[in-house]
């Protein structure tokens, strides 16, 4: 059985106070995986 | 003094151009030759394209910018390179003028350096009638595209209103071989938003027409990802979210033409068949430009510097998907034949797809290219840019910055419904973009702390964000460098 989006879910995830702090938590952490560096991968 | 070329002004040309103008003495000449006099930020065409921002958002006039902070810029294309130049000159390339008095005009222009960031050629013609407002198809790849879909939707939404039978929408891709799903699949998921908002929502059916194999796959072999801390896969998170918007999709499609209100398409069973719709917004295939490159004789020496995309240090050696590597990946989209001339974002071209390949019975390809995002568009652009300073300041060839697709992440946030209150966005991490099956055995090729989704309206003011940053620091305004690409 798939996953479904449920009522509580859906309501969670356009609740504007949770989702401030989903958006601070957000930029975070997809700053910390995109500008938290590069490099090679050959030696 | 050194003289750095940059060929195109999209997210790569620009973002090398700004960096080398900000580090390098100003002896040193920045020249970008490209044909658009607009920049414009790409990701937000999609609210363009449903008629919920304006296009002059999203662009603003290259030569003003260029001209305060000491960038020089022609408004041209390139049409041919001459890396080892002629009798007369040092390496150039033609460039043939698009605007103004000098429109058609050719010109030599020399370098000692050449970063070409052409990124694609947007390629409808390799679909019969994929041309963007012919047959009711659109595109949102450029700006003026998406305005052209925006007017396209507004007049399938009055046609709804009016109409007795219900109407039909396909968004995805238009070649077998295309890539840039994301972009597509923020499209139909803003296009089902907006429906809903003007009310008609009811009376239009919704499909995805898509050449990946599986939903989810985005041309990267999908991911598994952590959801809510559970790990959940790209497939089932996209399927969640087409069921819980009613909408129907078509997978393993490889659209072959298009005629008014019918795509054509054959599936990887080698079936031909037809799909009908009333609006359809179908991304092209992305292909090289199809330059030509000449030695100092004169002679063709195109294949060196060409295979559609420009060839980078990548292992380009033919070899079954079982044998792919993520060493074959380029580390700092420097050409091997001509160590100055340097290809970041799109421009290069790729070892091998990240997709698995896949035939029809027929013998025809049906399966993603490689997308090469904004993120690694910028990241990859800034690398080359800070190689060529190091080279220039240390008086030889210097590659110590280097970034591989298979040691970077890159974010997609996708835009999925407009509003600031009532809108939606899926954001999804992935680390590294191409998988490393040997470092990540157990998670797909990918690290599962680093590659998680998200959707709610927080995904929404996210994708926001980056807009207002990503301009602002392409305005070059007060220390937009300290904005990460
Ligand atoms: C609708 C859409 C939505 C997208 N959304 C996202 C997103 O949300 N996030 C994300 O990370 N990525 C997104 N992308 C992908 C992103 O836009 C690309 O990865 C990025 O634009 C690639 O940058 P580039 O500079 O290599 O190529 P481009 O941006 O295509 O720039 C190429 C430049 O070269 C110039 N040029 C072309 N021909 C010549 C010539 N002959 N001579 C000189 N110059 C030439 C062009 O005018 C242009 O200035 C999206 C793409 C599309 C189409």
């Amino acid at each position: 059985m798939k996953k479904k989006i449920t009522k509580a879910q859906k309501a969670y995830m356009q609740n504007p106070i949770i989702q401030f702090f989903k958006f601070i938590y957000l930029n975070i952490r997809i700053l910390l995986i995109v500008a938290g560096g590069h490099g090679g991968t050959r030696k | 003094m050194s003289k750095i070329v940059i060929l195109g002004a999209g997210i790569a040309g620009h973002t090398a151009a700004s960096h080398l103008r900000r580090k390098l003495p100003k002896e040193h000449e920045v020249l970008v030759v490209s044909p658009n006099h607009n920049y414009q930020w790409i990701p937000s065409n999609i609210w363009v394209g449903i008629g919920r921002m304006e296009a002059r958002k999203i662009t603003f006039p290259l030569a003003p910018l260029y001209k305060r902070k000491g960038i020089n810029y022609k408004q041209a294309k390139v049409v041919s390179f001459h890396p080892e130049g002629d009798a007369d000159h040092p390496p150039y390339v033609v460039v043939e003028y698009v605007y103004g008095e000098q429109r058609g005009e050719k010109e030599k222009v020399t370098y000692d350096y050449l970063i070409n960031a052409t990124g694609p050629k947007l390629a409808f013609d390799l679909t019969e009638g994929l041309e963007p407002g012919s047959n009711d198809v659109y595109s949102v790849c450029t700006y003026s595209h998406a305005q052209h879909a925006a007017d396209g939707l507004e007049k399938l939404i009055q046609k709804a209103r009016n109409s007795e039978k219900p109407l039909k929408v396909l968004i995805g891709t238009g070649h077998p071989k295309a890539t840039c799903q994301g972009a597509a699949f923020e499209y139909i998921l803003n296009v089902e938003k907006e429906l809903r908002r003007r009310k008609v929502r009811d009376y239009i059916q919704l499909k995805w027409i898509s050449n990946e194999p599986a939903l989810g796959d985005f041309g990267m072999d999908g991911m598994l990802l952590s959801y809510g801390g559970e790990p959940m896969t790209s497939n089932d998170m996209v399927e969640m979210v087409f069921r819980d918007r009613g909408i129907e999709w078509i997978l393993g499609a490889g659209v072959n033409k298009v005629e008014k209100g019918e795509v054509h398409y054959e599936n990887l069973a080698g079936e031909q068949k037809t799909e009908p719709f009333d609006f359809a917004m179908l991304i092209p295939a992305f292909s090289g430009h199809g330059f030509k490159a000449y030695d100092k004789t004169g002679e063709g020496i195109t294949d060196k510097l060409f295979k559609g995309f420009m060839i980078v240090d990548a292992d380009y050696t033919p070899k079954p998907y079982e044998e792919w590597k993520v060493q074959d990946w380029p580390e700092t989209y420097q050409n091997p034949s001509y160590p100055n001339i340097f290809a970041p974002g799109i421009a290069f071209a790729p070892p091998h797809s990240i997709s698995k390949p896949r035939k029809s019975p027929n013998g025809t390809e049906i399966f993603p290219s490689p997308p090469r995002t904004g993120m690694p568009s910028g990241i990859t652009a800034k690398l080359v840019a800070d190689n060529i300073i190091d080279s220039i300041k240390k008086g030889k060839t210097s590659l110590e910055h280097k970034g591989s697709l298979g040691n970077m992440g890159a974010a997609c946030i996708a835009s999925a419904g407009y509003g600031l209150t009532s809108g939606s966005g899926i954001s999804i991490t992935t680390y590294p973009i191409v998988p490393d099956y040997q470092k990540y055995k157990t998670t797909g090729g990918r690290n599962i702390k680093k590659t998680f989704g998200d959707i709610g309206l927080a995904g929404h003011w996210v994708k926001l964000a980056l807009h207002y940053a990503f301009i602002y620091k392409a305005k070059m305004k007060p220390f937009w460098w300290l904005i990460p690409e």
